[in-house]
């Protein structure tokens, strides 16, 4: 219906490097009124750094950029919005204790200067609402607001400045199902308003269900552009993956194999936690009467939208965080007296979410980073002191194994990349993964597809033998993928355990946004 | 226009010890600069810095004697360095070493050597450690800064040994606040009669062994690197770096005092006020040149030996200020700490 529209914006021969990285490669982009356009690729793709060179965030080595015909260089942020290109990020670059209007008008001049009455904005923002069917109360805290309704805010900051092309950087992070199909509703009402959007994501689905045409990038350069109707799931997943990996044995892109591992739980109990309350420093209650038991051989899902206690959760069972009541145990012994280090002699492993503050030594050297947490353990160590030569010999496999890109086990683990330094986390934990607990958080964040498909087949694989995990992610479809339970948290809250048979997801979202479900 | 210059520099950049080189050519070109405006010829002054200590045996002795100091103090400042805290009392240990060292000296005069030696340098091991465990404990028990306690213990070792040498064991005789001598057992045996060397150095080679195997090699090495690359992940992964930061801290004093125990059982044979003053923060300096490494700070430190009595020599010889120097290592080091900037680009 809408490819007749014309050509309103062009990207052509766009390069951009980071120093070794060839981020964006001779790419073009087209953009026409009145679209949604999927910008389709897998992390490292460079999606993002594309629309970034488009917002003015990035300055482009080379190349050229057109609206309607003219033109244009767009050196700041400010440019864009003067040429009516908005951005909403991945993160939202919120003030939570500033009511929506406030946080609306931040940067635009205001009316009533130095009474700050904002009362005409506000009205301004409610036609805005209106126009656009978004409900949002102008005067509710940021920080009292659902994560969609949030993401409507940062939306309407755009609106608000006028723009008429509209990207979204993966704007379904965090959202639970419901959520998202009211995105792509208000999306639907927004081209019919007049906007051209782009919509950036790693999500075959969502392009499918939402997009008119769909640009597929990978390693910084065109794949194809084609529209919606003349696209197959297949062409695309092929057009992701490239060659080097094989669809068919991939977890990822499986119809229901992964269902042919025996999901029968087992009668050992390895962790165990017991109405398991956390409260913080501050007095506040970040985990409340948690109870759950992760059995032998089994991927037990936390799902939730971010910030609802994952991270407490995880913390408390790796023995980061003290308890403040309850009981936790691993393998039937109280933990509660444990610190990270017997924990980890007992075989716990763990992923950190923050993987940057939490699992990394950007100053130390690559080897010192693959053997954190197991350096008293042989072989790496004998009688206090570290036989590096082995250490190096691991590193060096371990580099080769999980496609570290590095110079070596000497090199400063600050020139990783990002992707790299999650490749980091995950060999560390899979090469130390004891027998009895991986806690994984995010494990596959920033990952590219057959990266992320390689952790799924290693999480499989523990499983196989016995072995168990607690995955806790955003990814909702990941979580689907491979849990054989999934317990939904919402303010610290377990609301509810299900099993793999009845895993729904609308009923998970509804459990996500605080609806609590008998267990 | 200017590639081959890029070629240069890149190939230059890409190799730590030329970019190093690179950056003492360049601090030795800059003071150049203000030794000239000052009205004195470079050139010579460059000659006397540089070959003093290898022109004749006398000279050499003294660099050894300066360099046995100053890598003791320059690894009490790499080692808290390792666990990312910064020692700035290695003076204040130094001189508590001095005073332990003096006070077991004194006071067991009349034990032979292979008694009071040992007991003399263990004197000021502990005073010295324990001048670094306080600013350690105060870090751990009420997470107070370790700069500020280290540099004000320093006014406090000051004060401690001008004390010492006046009301506590003063010698009357002295024309500037001295101690009285310590007993001859508690003397370093003498490696060479003359120019005097005594057996420091050997000291000073095992115990940079030692801290180089320790902090390089052991896994208690390993957790100190770890908890000043990234403490909070170090401690995720069981590393009890609040421990880690006293440990740090508690060598280094024990370094530093090991260091003014063998200024006084090898050289001065009493606590003289003002003794430190040869060394000020050279350590501090030799160890951020070092970058914090335990195999650099020995050649490092040797190199500043070499200036040391380079200027010297050049103030008798020249008259040219021996704070000439000062200038020239002080660019060395801000050329070195730039090098690795410009690297990391």
């Amino acid at each position: 219906m809408t490819s007749g529209h014309e050509v309103i914006l062009q990207m052509q021969e766009i390069c951009k490097r980071f120093d070794t990285l060839q981020a964006l490669d001779h790419v073009n982009f087209e953009l026409r009124a009145r679209e949604i356009h999927g910008l389709l690729g897998g992390n490292g793709a460079g999606k993002t750094t594309l629309m970034n060179v488009l917002y003015g965030l990035y300055r482009e080595d080379s190349g050229e950029i057109f609206l309607k015909g003219k033109k244009i260089a767009v050196n700041s942020p400010k440019d864009a919005i003067r040429y009516g290109i908005g951005m909403v990020h991945q993160h939202f670059l919120q003030i939570g204790s500033f009511p929506v209007v406030q946080n609306i008008v931040l940067g635009t001049s205001v009316k009533n200067r130095f009474t700050l009455n904002l009362d005409y904005e506000a009205g301004k923002i409610k036609e805005l609402c209106q126009r656009f069917s978004i409900e949002v109360d102008p005067f509710a805290n940021v920080n009292e607001l659902p994560m969609g309704t949030r993401q409507k805010v940062e939306i309407l900051k755009a609106l608000y400045r006028g723009v008429d092309i509209l990207i979204l950087d993966e704007p379904t992070t965090n959202l639970t199902p419901q959520e998202v199909d009211a995105l792509f509703q208000t999306l639907k009402v927004m081209v019919n308003e007049g906007l051209s959007i782009v919509f950036i994501t790693h999500k075959l689905r969502e392009v499918m269900s939402v997009c008119d045409r769909i640009t597929l990038l990978r390693n910084g350069q065109n794949v194809t552009t084609i529209d919606r109707r003349a696209a197959t799931e297949e062409e695309l997943v092929r057009g992701m993956v490239g060659e080097t990996m094989d669809v068919s044995k991939s977890v990822i892109f499986s119809k229901g194999a992964s269902e042919q591992i025996n999901r029968s739980l087992s009668e050992r109990v390895v962790l165990e936690m017991e109405k398991v309350h956390c409260v913080s420093e501050q007095g506040i209650e970040l985990l409340k009467n948690i109870t759950l038991r992760v059995h032998e051989g089994e991927i037990f899902g936390i799902a939730g939208v971010a910030g609802n206690g994952q991270l407490e959760l995880a913390e408390v069972i790796v023995g980061i965080r003290p308890i403040s009541a309850g009981e936790i145990k691993v393998y039937g012994k109280s933990s509660s007296q444990m610190i990270s280090s017997d924990l980890l002699r007992e075989g716990i492993t763990y992923i950190p979410e923050d993987r940057l503050e939490d699992g990394y030594l950007p100053k130390a050297t690559v080897a010192h980073n693959l053997i954190l947490g197991a350096h008293r353990q042989e072989p790496y160590s004998k009688k206090g002191f570290i036989n590096w030569r082995k250490v190096y010999e691991v590193s060096k496999e371990l580099i080769k194994e999980y496609n570290i890109k590095t110079s070596g086990p000497a090199d400063t683990a600050a020139n990783l990349s990002g992707g790299n330094i999650q490749r980091v986390m995950i060999a560390r934990a899979f090469a130390h993964a004891g027998d009895s607990l991986l806690v994984a958080h995010n494990p596959t964040r920033g990952l590219d597809i057959p990266s992320m498909d390689f952790v799924y087949h290693k999480l499989l694989e523990r499983k196989r033998q016995g072995y168990s995990t607690l995955l806790l992610s955003e990814d909702l479809d990941e979580l689907l993928l491979l849990c054989d339970r999934l317990g939904v948290m919402y303010r610290g809250e377990l609301v509810g355990i299900l099993n793999r048979d009845q895993f729904e997801k609308y009923e998970i979202g509804r459990m996500m946004s605080g609806v609590k479900r008998n267990l | 226009m200017f590639w081959w210059y890029r070629e240069i520099m890149k190939k230059i950049l890409s190799n730590t010890f030329a970019s190093y080189f690179l950056a003492v050519v360049l601090a030795f070109i800059a003071s150049g600069v203000f030794i000239a405006a000052m009205g004195y010829n470079p050139l010579k002054a460059y000659q006397t810095i540089l070959f003093t200590s290898f022109r004749t045996v006398n000279g050499f002795t003294q660099t050894l004697l300066k360099f046995i100091p100053l890598t003791l103090l320059a690894f009490s400042f790499t080692v808290p360095y390792k666990t990312g805290k910064f020692n700035i009392g290695g003076e204040g240990q130094f001189l508590m070493g001095a005073i332990g060292a003096t006070a077991v000296g004194i006071l067991g005069a009349n034990l032979p050597t292979y008694i009071l030696l040992p007991l003399v340098l263990l004197g000021g091991i502990v005073m010295g450690g324990l001048w670094g465990l306080i600013p350690g404990w105060l870090l751990y028990q009420f997470k107070i800064s370790e700069i500020l306690t280290t540099v004000l213990l320093n006014f406090v070792s000051f004060a401690l040994v001008n004390y010492i040498a006046t009301a506590v064991w003063g010698d009357p005789t002295a024309g500037h606040p001295t101690t009285l001598p310590i007993g001859d057992g508690g003397h370093l045996p003498m490696l060479v009669g003359n120019p005097p060397l005594h057996s420091g150095i050997i000291i000073l080679l095992l115990v940079a062994v030692g801290i180089y195997y320790f902090t390089d090699r052991s896994t208690l090495g390993y957790d100190i690197v770890a908890t000043g690359a990234n403490p909070r992940a170090a401690s995720v992964y069981g590393i009890n770096t609040r421990v880690m930061f006293v440990l740090g801290l508690l060598i280094a004093g024990a370094l530093a005092g090991l260091g003014g125990a063998i200024e006084v059982a090898g050289i001065q044979h009493h606590l003289i006020e003002g003794m430190h003053s040869n060394f000020k923060i050279l350590g501090i300096i030799i160890g951020l040149i070092s970058g914090g490494s335990s195999l650099a700070v020995p050649f490092v430190a040797f190199f500043i030996s070499i200036l040391e009595v380079g200027a010297s020599a050049m103030q008798r010889t020249l008259m040219i200020p021996i704070e000439v120097v000062y200038i020239v290592e002080a660019l060395v080091l801000l050329f070195v700490l730039l090098s690795d900037v410009v690297r990391r680009r």
